[in-house]
């Protein structure tokens, strides 16, 4: 039933809804990896986690654990290392609650 | 085995590779079976509609090879048509070919587009005196009136013209011409005009609506109006105009309030009917059992199928799988599986929403291997598992602990180009995490939207959320 229920939470919403789809201006950092002045946060894990597949930059003995390249590190809090789980709360990190 | 309805012949199971490895299944039952339902319904009592339609007559008339060539208006402009039929009636080659029915489909067309009743009526004045030969039917008439119908006036102005057009051309207004415009009224969300046009048509015996064109207004009504509203219509057209609700019309009415879950609207309906002198039929039973599925009661459901034994109305198959639908779904599978055998005496196969059904009952009873093994039955009686019956097995061998078999399972829906529902989606990834397979879980993430399973968002949000419980069972040492 957990499906349905979020579901409902994003019709019920729409401000939720919006931090995730509503383009705004990206901080400098996530700019230069985006290569765009606007993204919304979910173009920009989508962004994020095809650039981790096309670099093959998943270890190749534990698919969930990340090897960052220098460009990946510059987004990533300067971590060397993360998990895939992690990724869309270090996302989130660019993305504040009040920016407009 | 038997005769799927269409609804569920969607699926593009048919061919898989990986037969042999998982069996057969399909569609969700829920849908499948609550579509199936008035589906079958109409199919039954209302054989007609698409005959009457001077439309799709015409559409096939144009494709004769020796007609002229089809034409397809594509601007509203006017003196450009009236060119184009004077360049047609002036070529010898083509002018023998230009009967009625030719003339009236270039009509059709030029009405499609047309944002102006008068032009049409222009277009086939000069069609007249340019080809003499061509005589404007009913058919003409009705065309211009469906074009009317599709933007009428606040008072119905451009409608009651063509209809006094039509009358004095000599072609009294009648039954179909009153269908034709109900139709389209109610197509193109007029119901307010409908329900005007339709009192003042049924002042005339000879433009009385018949059932079909009364029920359909009633459904389309029903759509978007309150149950009060309706009746107080339904009332109106009895008192005022003797045209009285037929069962179908109920029918309509309880299928809706069963819709609502308002079980208790759809009992005083039946008491309702039954006092004008209806009796209820296998059709209006299968909508009340389906009503008592939405609110998960399983066991009203067989005392509904127990009244229609008794009251020895056959069952069809939509009563044996909505039967079955709602035993299961109220954890009474071992009672569904009993139905089979029955179903069977009375010369009803099971389908795949049958089965479908009855894997989803196995999976909430804990037997998703059981339900497994079902799909391989159902293959080999030559039942051909949909989308659906994928999901459900899916959901269930998640729930049910049974990881690998599931991710076996997925690959074969992808291997298909099966969708995931969101259900199914959702547990799966869950299960994925919790066994620390999130990168698996990401594919399936991709697969998703790549397949258009689900909408970005949708995939997304259920993905994040999934992440978000998995670090908290981690904090808590639940998961891996």
């Amino acid at each position: 039933m957990l499906p349905q229920r979020m579901k409902k939470g994003i019709m019920d919403n729409p401000k939720k809804l919006a931090t995730l789809i509503d383009l705004v201006n990206l901080p400098s950092t996530l700019r230069e990896f985006v290569g765009q002045s606007q993204s919304s946060r979910l173009g920009c894990f989508r962004r994020v986690w095809s650039y981790i597949k096309d670099n093959n930059l998943q270890d190749p003995k534990n698919k969930n654990i990340v090897h960052c390249d220098e460009k990946l590190k510059s987004i990533l809090l300067g971590k060397t290392q993360v998990e895939l789980e992690e990724l869309p709360m270090l996302i989130k990190l660019h993305f504040p609650k009040n920016q407009k | 085995m038997g005769k799927l309805p269409p609804s569920l012949k969607t699926g593009k199971n048919l061919g898989l590779p990986i037969r042999s490895l998982f069996k057969n299944v399909q569609q969700s039952p829920q849908e499948s079976e609550l579509e199936s339902q008035p589906s079958s319904h109409h199919s039954h009592r209302k054989p007609k509609s698409i005959t009457r339609k001077p439309n799709t007559s015409l559409t096939t008339a144009t494709s004769h090879p020796s007609s002229p060539p089809p034409i397809n208006f594509t601007s509203p402009d006017i003196s450009a048509a009236k060119t184009l039929f004077n360049s047609l009636a002036t070529t010898t080659r083509y002018s023998s070919l230009l009967n009625n029915r030719f003339c009236n489909a270039v009509l059709q067309s030029f009405s499609s587009v047309s944002s102006n009743i008068q032009d049409s009526i222009i277009l086939l004045n000069h069609m007249t005196k340019i080809h003499p030969s061509f005589t404007p039917d009913k058919f003409s008439y009705h065309i211009l009136l469906c074009q009317s119908c599709k933007k009428p006036d606040s008072d119905l102005a451009n409608v009651n013209k063509t209809l006094n057009l039509m009358a004095s051309k000599g072609f009294e207004p009648d039954k179909v011409t009153t269908d034709v415009a109900i139709r389209t009224l109610c197509s193109t969300g007029h119901e307010e005009h409908a329900i005007e046009l339709i009192k003042k048509l049924s002042q005339v015996q000879f433009t009385k609506p018949d059932t079909y064109t009364y029920n359909f207004l009633v459904k389309g009504l029903i759509k978007t109006r309150t149950l009060s509203s309706v009746s107080v219509f339904i009332n109106e057209m009895k008192e005022g105009f003797d045209v009285k609700p037929d069962l179908v019309t109920y029918t309509i009415l309880i299928d809706n309030v069963c819709n609502g879950k308002n079980l208790r609207e759809a009992m005083r309906l039946l008491d309702v009917l039954k006092e004008e002198g209806f009796k209820p039929d296998c059709y209006l039973y299968n909508t009340i059992m389906k009503g008592y599925c939405m609110l998960s009661h399983g066991g009203d459901v067989l005392r509904v199928y127990k009244k229609m034994i008794e009251e020895e109305i056959q069952p069809d198959l939509v009563t044996y799988n909505t039967l079955i639908y709602g035993l299961s779904k109220s954890g009474k599978v071992k009672e569904a599986i009993k139905f089979l055998n029955e179903m069977a005496k009375m010369g009803h196969f099971p389908d795949v929403v049958t089965y479908t059904s009855l894997m989803n009952g196995l999976c909430r009873d804990g037997n998703a291997l059981g339900a497994l093994e079902l799909l391989g039955e159902m293959e080999t009686k030559g039942c051909n598992p949909n989308e659906c019956t994928y999901n459900t097995l899916l959901h269930g061998l998640c729930k049910g602990r049974h990881l690998d078999k599931g991710v076996e399972l997925y690959g074969v829906m992808k291997e298909g180009d099966m969708k995931l529902e969101s259900g199914s989606y959702g547990t799966f990834l869950r299960t994925l995490c919790r066994n620390g397979r999130v990168a698996e879980a990401y594919e399936v993430f991709d697969y998703a939207i790549e397949s258009n399973s689900l909408t970005e968002v949708a995939a997304y949000t259920t993905l994040e959320s999934t992440l978000k419980w998995l670090k908290k069972a981690k904090e808590q040492g639940l998961a891996v």
